[in-house]
């Protein structure tokens, strides 16, 4: 499929994306089904050689609205008794993405859902970054608190390519990413980061092999949870370095802020190294906010409150500042701004506004 | 303005402020010398609402209000403001985004609407001047990465910032080279004035140069041993701790 996707009129009634910078072309897909085409799953290609600066944003929507209709209804507020009767609302789906060989691509992989129901989405995505391709993607998850929204990535990189991948997680009853990385090539660059805010019973999950098949690739992985309340989060990731893998940079980051006294995170850092010449590293830190910092920002006159908020912000921005377009990072500071304030979960901070 | 009555505090079981009092009044600077261990630093953290101390007997009024019932910030808002003695870095929040939080918040409590962008930096640049600081301090983390010196002049600057009415300096002076200590001694007189008050903490008598304070306090023990005027620091500095504590001693039939 081509590329050169437009906006799609039809399903643009009750909802504008305001994410979308100068350039971004907007494709829909609804329940699995991709709007004004021919309505498939999600199969994007970016030619050989295609560079420029510009966005496409996929934004992928489950709704039980009027099909093809996406109705602005509340994406976060409680839901109605009556929801709870039918058992979940299920959706297998797959995709696949391709950067075509020295292509050099921005994309912006949005999920919600737009009905307050309780909707299991269990998605299988393949990425494929050809061979000197430079692939730059950003995943933003914001759905239901009652949703369960389960991926399986599997991405292939061959020789001379590059990936960035930043997961930004904010609602969701939970959102499992996994993601399986086979760097089958030499001179590989990889570098993943992700943001997870959960709160209330929000269960965030991330598991990351990173396969080093060939010499001489760097890969980098950092992931921050914040957690509140009764949030759950595991981080599971493993770095195997195959024999062949010589001259291997990999490291590997699990950072965790616990807020409440509830709330818990199973952190597993692994490394498998079968190589002798390599630099890895992998780590996992959890704690608590600084209580030196807390009483040196109080001292200045800010409050308790707005004092956690800075210490929150600041763990955060080690992911957001990876974001290389400034106009999405200023646009995802804001809504992690929003989130953290717990601003979203009111219902003037529907599906229309937060984004 | 600040009165402290038979103050006592303590860590854990360690008492370590045993009945201090202090009377502080407008326009006056205060300055408290002791030697290593006696309370000093307890004291100026237990006056800004630390709470790693607890206060078990004894009271502090500001301008007639408890202030121990009152959070670290509702503190700053009446007006205190403590120069820390190792000041902390706070990595991932930058010194703009930090004063302009404070300052917004000090303002909202005065009734005063948030301070707008162009206005704020102007300020910044206007304050920062009086500690002889480069704008690009201004873009990086709190204090991270700063030289001691350079700390200690942040410091000072958050008080020309948020222009307190008791400012208490604990031993702003220490680390800071000769050249530095200029700056920052002439940044906190030139916030001098008739209304504020001042509690300089120092080991050394060269910061009183340019702070001349109306009172010296010798403390020991977690209390204050001697009050006398500007000249017993020249006698503390030929002659040491030893004496006063031994006069102290005889005095209260140790």
């Amino acid at each position: 499929m081509e590329s050169n996707y437009l906006l799609a009129p039809k399903a643009n009634h009750g909802f504008i994306c305001k994410i979308p910078m100068k350039g971004t072309r907007q494709v829909y897909v609804v329940n699995g089904h991709i709007q004004g085409n021919e309505g498939g799953p999600l199969a994007l290609s970016f030619p050989k050689g295609e560079c420029d600066d510009t966005m496409l944003q996929v934004i992928f929507v489950r709704t039980t609205g009027e099909s093809g209709k996406i109705s602005g209804i509340c994406m976060s507020c409680a839901p109605s008794e009556k929801a709870d009767d039918g058992g979940a609302i299920e959706l297998d789906t797959a995709s696949s993405i391709e950067f075509g060989e020295d292509c050099s691509k921005k994309l912006l992989l949005c999920s919600h859902t737009f009905t307050p129901d309780r909707f299991l989405t269990r998605e299988r995505c393949e990425i494929n970054v050809r061979r000197g391709a430079n692939a730059d993607i950003t995943v933003m998850q914001n759905e239901n608190n009652r949703s369960v929204h389960l991926t399986d990535y599997t991405i292939n990189m061959e020789e001379g390519s590059a990936l960035k991948m930043i997961f930004i997680s904010l609602h969701g009853g939970k959102i499992s990413n996994k993601l399986k990385v086979n760097l089958n090539g030499e001179h590989i660059d990889c570098n993943l980061k992700g943001l997870c805010l959960a709160d209330g019973e929000q269960h965030m999950d991330t598991e990351v092999l990173m396969e080093h098949y060939k010499p001489n690739c760097n890969s980098n992985q950092l992931f921050k949870y914040i957690l509140d309340d009764k949030a759950i989060a595991d981080f599971y990731g493993l770095i195997r370095v195959a024999q062949d893998a010589q001259k291997t940079n990999a490291y590997q980051a699990n950072h965790n802020l616990l807020i409440s006294d509830y709330a818990k995170v199973h952190t597993k850092p692994q490394l498998e190294i079968y190589a002798d010449d390599v630099k890895c590293s992998h780590g996992a830190t959890v704690g608590r906010l600084n209580e030196d910092e807390l009483f040196y920002m109080r001292s200045r006159g800010i409050s308790l409150h707005e004092a956690q908020l800075l210490q929150q912000k600041a763990f955060a921005n080690g992911v957001l500042e990876g974001i290389s377009s400034r106009e999405l990072r200023l646009r995802m500071e804001s809504l992690v701004d929003s989130r953290l304030r717990g601003e979203f979960s009111s219902c003037r901070n529907c599906s229309k506004n937060c984004c | 303005m600040l009165t402290i009555n038979n103050l006592h505090a303590s860590v854990g079981d360690k008492e370590i402020l045993k009945g201090v009092n202090l009377e502080i009044n407008p326009g006056e600077v205060h300055a408290i010398m002791g030697p290593n261990g006696s309370g000093k630093s307890t004291l100026s953290a237990v006056i800004a609402g630390r709470d790693t101390y607890a206060v078990t007997e004894g009271s502090i009024t500001f301008e007639g209000q408890d202030l121990l019932k009152m959070k670290p910030e509702e503190r700053s808002w009446l007006g205190i403001f403590l120069g820390f003695q190792y000041p902390t870095e706070i990595p991932g929040v930058s010194n703009v985004n930090f004063m302009k939080a404070a300052i917004n918040e000090q303002r909202k409590h005065k009734n005063l609407p948030p301070l707008g962008p162009a206005e704020f930096l102007k300020l910044m640049r206007a304050k920062m001047a009086y500690v002889e600081m480069d704008s690009s301090f201004s873009s990086r983390g709190v204090n991270v990465g700063f030289s001691g010196g350079e700390k200690k002049r942040n410091e000072i600057f958050q008080m020309a910032m948020l222009e307190p009415r008791l400012a208490i300096l604990d031993e702003t002076d220490s680390g800071l080279d000769v050249d530095a200590l200029r700056i920052v001694g002439n940044g906190v007189n030139k916030l001098r004035t008739k209304e504020n008050s001042m509690i300089v903490i120092t080991h050394y008598e060269r910061l009183l140069d340019y702070i001349v304070p109306n009172f010296i306090h010798v403390f020991h023990d977690g209390r204050i041993i001697k009050t006398a005027g500007r000249e017993l620091a020249l006698d503390i500095e030929k002659r040491g701790y030893d004496w006063i504590i031994e006069e102290s001693g005889s005095k209260n039939g140790k």
